[in-house]
């Protein structure tokens, strides 16, 4: 089991698309802010320049709060094999990213884990963000 | 660990394989200039006037480096900037977010410089770039052709193109001098700048293009950037793209393109390491 997850993280991770780097992660994103988001789907935006999830979750203090997830582009996405229909509203997900900049509920979501367990990346690459 | 190394390695190298040219389709190998290249390249096509024909979809590759910086191909990448374009790439990158996040057109020459596939449509006297983003750039191929005496300035220029025997030269002349990055590392280009392009079709899955940037009011002196791309599989296309749809990013984007990393790419040397994974449940 767990051979198989490893396998499957790598390929989430290396086989992440170098296309479609709408801007620079370094211009918006804090990678010294790595985060997880646990949280229930909110709204999916599958649009251009890039997708966003937004996820309701409870911070310490037990108040829910929406963040926003930032990942690639439709195409680059569905290209790796993440489609518009493996999101739906109220299902757990988990994003690993980082921290926006500016202080705010956003994130850039390099790494997101579905409902069902399966990992994929949301990565921007060619962005010159973490791969 | 060395035993689960050991399990694991040959899984992953046949997993990494399987990547590159399945799970993600060739659109999003990470290719080199030689991936397509076989013992016996297979030739040029050309176009029924016996030119080359520079059609196709044109993708990256890894042999750029670094990617995304129009100085790549100089010593320590470094632009032999005047004082005033040095004072004008310190204005970028202090005071201005990427035109090209902000969906402004990128223009020549850094969309040669970009990550992004792009596509070619040859006529017998026009050539039609066409770039994701929906960008495009149309280029009559005229040899009697001059430049104006005073074009209205844009972000591709004002372009004429000529056939040198095999060679297709685009001289492109009135550039637009604000809202630009020559670049994805914020370099700066003035409304002086002047491009020739020297594109080639050396075989039929590659293709290469000779740049000589000459702006004198932000570089002493003219500078080159060369590069190969190879040719796209046949159902390889540009999609519809609408940048302005939903560009939440504009509200959120820092100045300029953030750290430049010692080997010339954007980006942070050393960023923390993300969570580790989620472990998959047994009963999922």
């Amino acid at each position: 089991m767990k051979i198989r997850l490893f396998v499957v993280t790598i390929v989430a991770i290396a086989g992440g698309a170098r296309l479609l780097g709408h801007h620079s992660f370094a211009a918006q994103y804090d990678s010294s802010k790595a985060i997880r988001l646990t949280g229930a789907l909110t709204r999916v935006e599958w649009t251009n320049p890039h997708t966003y999830f937004y996820l309701d979750v409870k911070d310490e203090g037990g108040k829910v709060v929406s963040w926003g997830c930032e990942a690639g582009s439709p195409g680059a996405l569905s290209r790796r094999g993440f489609k518009r229909g493996d999101l739906k509203i109220g299902d757990t997900i988990v994003i690993d990213g980082y921290r926006a900049k500016d202080g705010s509920h956003l994130v850039d979501a390099r790494r997101v884990t579905l409902s069902d367990g399966r990992i994929v990346s949301g990565a921007s690459s060619g962005d010159g963000g973490p791969q | 660990m060395t035993h689960l190394f050991r399990l694991a390695g040959p899984a992953i190298l046949a997993t990494l394989s399987l990547t590159s040219d399945t799970a993600f389709g060739q659109g999003d190998r990470r290719l080199t200039a030689v991936d397509v290249k076989s013992a016996t390249p297979r030739p040029t096509p050309r176009t029924a006037n016996g030119r080359p024909d520079l059609s196709g979809y044109w993708k990256g590759t890894t042999d750029t480096k670094p990617g995304g910086n129009i100085g790549k191909d100089l010593p320590g990448w470094k632009l032999p900037l005047t004082p005033a374009g040095e004072a004008a790439l310190q204005h970028n990158l202090t005071a201005t977010v990427d035109p090209e996040a902000l969906c402004i057109i990128g223009g020549i020459p850094r969309h040669n410089a970009s990550g992004l596939p792009f596509e070619i449509l040859q006529g017998a006297n026009k050539v039609a770039f066409l770039y994701w983003y929906s960008y495009f750039r149309l280029i009559p191929i005229d040899p009697a052709r001059k430049h104006s005496n005073d074009p209205d300035p844009s972000f591709f220029g004002e372009e004429i193109g000529r056939w040198e025997g095999d060679t297709l030269v685009v001289d492109s002349v009135g550039f637009k001098g604000e809202k630009v990055w020559i670049d994805e590392n914020a370099n700066p280009h003035s409304d002086a700048l002047h491009v020739v392009e020297r594109w080639t079709r050396p075989d039929a899955d590659h293709i290469r293009v000779e740049t000589v940037i000459e702006d004198p009011k932000f570089y002493t002196r003219p500078f080159t950037y060369s590069r190969t791309w190879v040719l796209g599989k046949a159902d390889e296309e540009l999609q519809e793209y609408s940048c302005s749809e939903n560009n939440v990013n504009k509200d959120h984007l820092g100045f300029g393109p953030g750290p430049i990393r010692p080997d010339g790419t954007r980006g942070y040397v050393d960023p923390a390491p993300l969570p580790t994974p989620v472990p998959r449940s047994p009963a999922r």
